[in-house]
């Protein structure tokens, strides 16, 4: 049976008058991605600094390995990796002194640290730059410290908190795939992100989180399976005429049919061959059309039923 | 852990080059440009006791002898440097020359002192002189009127002069010495950037650093003490090559053992870390934080004499309270009377007030650190 790593149950954190977590619970099993999703400033880097009883919180309870933390749960602390938002590296330590020293503080043991001091490095792919000063490297790079940093002394739960911001695409991928690596290795992961993208990729299930709140949860194709829309239709136009977009609206399985600009937008509720039928009613009545793109539904189609706005707004 | 956190946060300081080049080369510079603007008045100060250089010119033997032999064979503090002369023109020659300062002169049972010039010395050379005569005069009347007394008054002359020296003063060092003393206060005042440093490595509500480090198992207590025992080995070490720099290459001389100057700086550079500690466990901002030590680091030391050397006896004489609660000035004054007057009073109870202030200082930043959680990051 799975066990529950993390447990948070009616979390409410205030900051004065601003609510920043609004009872928000959520559970992380064993051996999982989880994914916290949600726009700049919905909560989730206030829930994880709770999680890691860095932070006061009003009212709730929080669970790490089935026991209470607190400030002063050492033993769950030993077992917790962070990777936090910003790059968190002593500028005047070497690559391997900086992962020597944050390993240290979990690790006593002199010959074991040396290890996985050793270990990080390889995973990360640093060996080049170990003897570098962080403000030697590039951006890709530091930030490949920064995780190195936060995992080195092999914990069983790691919370990676938007470790790709201002990362480029190259070592974007890097990094998912050693977080999919350390994950195969055993370790149960927390991984918050305004990428949905990313998040979608990575993760085995998904919280989206919107002003503090739990708004959603399950797998992307669960998240995906709530939503009315399953594929969206695009469509160069010249001319569209009320009577076509009528007439669209008949064929099997469209719901929507609206005209953005140049662009005419046809959404779908399910079906197969919707594209086949839609270009049999434009070949049949002789209409031109330009492009045609059809889109499957994405996080952001998700985010946008529950809360009626953007992602990325 | 305390000793992987000691030798990192070692590392971390000491290549900070911020830290290298305001807590070490700065007041070396700043010793350095001192010593231009008025290194030799110290080396040179006609206040500055040092053994006289003095001719001795004897024509028949005299008790005076006796005298001149006990003022110079002193091998510690000799107050007399002599020279002696078969005849006054070989005297006056060395005097022409600079050897002497001024020479005594006896023919028969008169005796005389010839100087260069007046000042604290040809006061030094007559009193002498003076003194002897009157002891003489005091002996030889009693001599004469109560022979039987002789031996009595002999010893109360001694005693008289044993009287003189309840307190064993230190070499007297140069007023001008006082600007280096205070630039070792603000040296040791500077150890507050280093405490500030420290301090936001290991706080999450100052950096990110802070939050992955306060994220791990480590205990507040643990880090704080081997970042505070790194910070003030740090500092100690930065003020000890300060005080060696302006000793060895300045050769500007406290008058003192370097042991006990070094002894007073590491206690003055404990006081600045404890500053800082208390600086930045009360205030979050970095700019406020900076703007802070550097504020207290500047004013204090300038009330202690750094710029304008007599402000601090000015103080003493109006306001005494500023000096007792000015760090700089209990350091400076600390120095200055340590080279001065030894381990007087005054002395400990600067030394005392540091120490004070610097325990004081560590037990409410440790309560106010003590915290493990924040109301916002």
């Amino acid at each position: 049976m799975e066990q529950t790593i993390v447990a948070i149950d009616q979390l409410v954190k205030r900051y004065r008058e601003k609510l920043a977590v609004d009872h928000f619970s959520m559970k992380v099993m064993e051996g999982e991605i989880l994914g916290l999703l949600g726009p700049n400033g919905s909560g989730k880097t206030t829930t994880i600094n709770c999680l890691l009883s860095l932070l006061k919180f009003d009212k709730g309870e929080i669970t790490v390995f089935g026991k209470p933390m607190s400030p002063e749960a050492y033993d769950l602390k030993g077992q917790i990796g962070v990777v936090p938002q910003n790059v968190a590296v002593i500028q005047t330590l070497t690559v391997a002194e900086n992962i020597d020293f944050f390993c240290g503080l979990y690790i006593k043991d002199r010959k074991t640290r040396k290890q996985y001091v050793e270990e990080a490095i390889r995973m990360t792919g640093l060996e080049e730059y170990r003897k570098y000063y962080p403000k030697k490297l590039s951006g890709g790079l530091i930030r490949r410290l920064n995780i190195a940093c936060g995992i080195a002394h092999k914990p069983k739960l790691i919370i990676f908190d938007e470790p790709t911001v201002a990362v480029d695409p190259q070592s974007r991928n890097a990094i998912l795939e050693g977080i999919r690596e350390m994950n195969r290795q055993g370790a149960t992961i927390i991984y918050t992100s305004h990428y949905m993208e990313e998040v979608e990729e990575l993760c085995t299930r998904i919280i989206i989180m919107d002003r503090g709140r739990n708004v959603a949860e399950g797998t992307t194709a669960q998240l995906k399976a709530s939503l009315r829309n399953r594929e969206t239709i695009r469509m160069e136009m010249v001319t569209c005429t009320d009577e076509m977009l009528a007439d669209l609206k008949e064929i099997n399985h469209v719901y929507e049919v609206k005209v953005d600009g140049e662009c005419l937008m046809i959404r779908c509720d399910g079906g197969t061959h919707n594209l086949v039928h839609i270009m049999g009613y434009f070949a049949e009545k002789n209409i031109p059309f330009g492009r045609v793109v059809t889109e499957l539904p994405t996080l952001n189609d998700v985010f946008l039923e529950i809360t009626g706005k953007e992602l990325r707004d | 852990m305390f000793c992987h956190v000691f030798v990192y946060r070692i590392k971390e300081l000491l290549r900070n080059p911020w830290h290298l080049a305001w807590n070490l080369l700065f007041p070396i510079g700043l010793a350095t440009a001192f010593f231009f603007g008025f290194g030799n008045l110290i080396k040179e100060d006609p206040e500055l006791f040092t053994a006289i250089p003095v001719g001795y010119v004897k024509e028949a033997d005299q008790p005076f002898d006796e005298v001149m032999t006990s003022l110079s064979e002193d091998k510690k503090d000799p107050i007399l440097k002599v020279s002696r002369y078969s005849g006054e023109e070989q005297a006056k020659k060395a005097l022409r020359a600079g050897k002497v300062r001024g020479y005594y002169i006896q023919k028969g049972d008169t005796i005389s002192v010839v100087v260069g010039r007046n000042g604290i010395t040809s006061t030094t050379l007559h009193q002498i002189l003076k003194e002897y005569e009157n002891q003489k005069k005091v002996l030889e009347t009693i001599g004469a009127k109560h022979p039987e007394k002789i031996a009595a008054a002999v010893e109360t002359i001694q005693s008289r002069q044993n009287f003189l020296h309840p307190h064993v003063f230190n070499q007297y060092t140069s007023v001008y010495m006082n600007y280096f003393f205070s630039l070792i206060a603000m040296a040791s005042l500077y150890g507050s950037w280093l405490s500030t440093t420290m301090l936001s490595g290991i706080s999450a509500n100052m950096t990110e650093r802070g939050k992955r480090y306060e994220s791990a198992p480590i205990r507040k207590m643990t880090s704080l003490s081997a970042g505070l025992a790194a910070t003030m080995l740090l500092q100690g070490v930065f003020n000890g090559i300060l005080v060696l720099y302006i000793q060895y290459v300045l050769q500007l001389h406290f008058g003192v053992p370097l042991w006990q100057v070094l002894v007073v700086t590491t206690v003055g550079g404990a006081m600045g870390i404890a500053i800082g500690i208390f600086i930045g466990a009360l205030v979050k901002k970095k700019g406020l934080q900076m703007a802070l030590t550097l504020g207290v680091s500047m004013v204090s030391s300038f009330l202690s004499g750094l710029m304008w050397g007599e402000i601090r006896q000015i103080i003493e004489s109006r306001i005494p309270v500023v000096n007792r609660l000015n760090p700089a000035a209990m350091l400076t004054g600390c120095l200055y009377n340590l080279g001065n007057y030894g381990m007087t009073k005054n002395f400990y109870r600067d030394l005392y007030s540091m120490i004070l202030m610097t325990l004081g200082l560590l037990l409410v930043s440790v309560a106010v650190l003590r915290r493990r959680n924040y109301d916002s990051l």
